[in-house]
């Protein structure tokens, strides 16, 4: 996700529970499109705007590989 | 709203000539009374005709932002009857339509957006929504009910967690969305571009997102020409359909580079429907104060 999103931190700065979107790491909702574009080319899952858990799926780096690893489809 | 809601009443029913009355009151309120808006108008102006601009050509640009703000109330009616439209472009759009994976159609703060609904009209499958802040979207809304409780404009608002994956999907079933790129009520990183021979801050957030979900950018404006006269233009702007990630913020600054020339471009030549009261453009060092 740091490589996809260029971020200016290393990986153990993340924390796994801490919120991606606005406080906490900050991304904004183009950062979103761009995890959420990444993800469905690596894993072939589509993350979609109809979906309710978007909120809890972008809530932490934990809820999203949780997410990411029932869903996926390779 | 109440104001509004007189407005639109008068509008309607006394007819857009009586209505225009109105109109000069407010650019002589705007001439006399509100002297930030007066100053950026001159400053503006300045660079636009190339010439110390007189009161008239402020009065004009007051009023050229009140008559266009006002004939949103007919096109919100689809009384697109009252309006002499000549488009320029229009094949421009249709033909980067016809691939139906959507568009981004950017424009400013420069004449009319409201103009998109007349070219609607005739293109039955062409679907805009509009991409603005949140705070904007309820103000449009409101004002949107307050005109016409039964036109519908689709709104896409910024500043959810989902809002680009509702642009993707609108992206995805042929849709456009509009957006305004010449500024951001929020924050987002700027790039320097050169318009009208000086320099300004343009937000990249748009063309970044159009560079990610690789579609392509078309410019639309709708300067207002005078009497009941509109021009609208479509200019190809950018498409990112084929490039690659490690070109794309190039191929942004590209873009950012081809805007920039637009606006310049179409601030020349129709000058009085630029409507940025604020000082836009960067102090050159010049011109700044000195530091005491």
């Amino acid at each position: 996700m740091i490589g996809c999103l260029n971020l200016e931190i290393t990986e153990d700065q993340i924390a796994p529970d801490a919120p991606l979107y606005g406080e906490g790491l900050g991304l904004d909702s183009i950062d979103v499109l761009e995890v959420a574009l990444e993800v469905s080319k690596r894993y072939g899952l589509q993350l979609r705007s109809d979906s309710a858990d978007n909120k809890l799926i972008f809530s932490s780096l934990r809820s999203l590989s949780d997410h990411i690893a029932a869903q996926r489809t390779r | 709203m109440l104001m509004l809601r007189v407005m639109t009443w008068i509008s309607l029913r006394l007819g857009r000539r009586a209505a225009r009355v109105v109109l000069h009151l407010i650019a002589a309120y705007f001439l006399l009374l509100a002297p930030a808006s007066r100053r950026a108008s001159r400053a503006y102006l300045r660079r636009a005709l190339g010439r110390p601009p007189h009161w008239r050509d402020l009065y004009r640009h007051f009023f050229t932002f009140a008559a266009t703000i006002h004939d949103r109330i007919y096109l919100v009616n689809q009384r697109f009857e009252l309006f002499d439209f000549e488009v320029h472009g229009e094949d421009t759009l249709l033909g980067l339509l016809a691939a139906g994976k959507g568009l981004f159609l950017v424009g400013a703060h420069m004449g009319s957006f409201e103009v998109i609904r007349a070219i609607g009209r005739k293109n039955a499958d062409l679907r805009v929504a509009m991409v603005m802040h949140q705070e904007n979207a309820r103000k449009i809304n409101a004002m949107l009910a307050a005109i016409n409780p039964e036109a519908v404009q689709d709104i896409i608002a910024l500043g959810h967690i989902d809002s680009m994956l509702r642009l993707r999907e609108f992206l995805d079933a042929g849709g456009a969305v509009g957006m305004l790129a010449d500024r951001t009520p929020g924050k987002d990183t700027l790039h320097p571009a050169q318009i009208l021979g000086a320099n300004a801050d343009l937000p990249g957030g748009p063309f970044r997102t159009a560079a990610l979900l690789r579609r392509p950018v078309a410019f639309m404006t709708g300067l207002y020409l005078g009497g009941n006269r509109y021009a609208i233009h479509f200019d190809a702007l950018a498409d990112f359909s084929t490039v690659a990630r490690d070109q794309r913020d190039a191929a942004v600054e590209a873009a950012i580079a081809r805007y920039a020339a637009l606006l310049d471009h179409y601030c020349r030549a129709a000058p009085y429907n630029w409507f940025n009261f604020f000082d836009f453009w960067r102090p050159t060092p010049a011109a700044s104060p000195p530091q005491s």
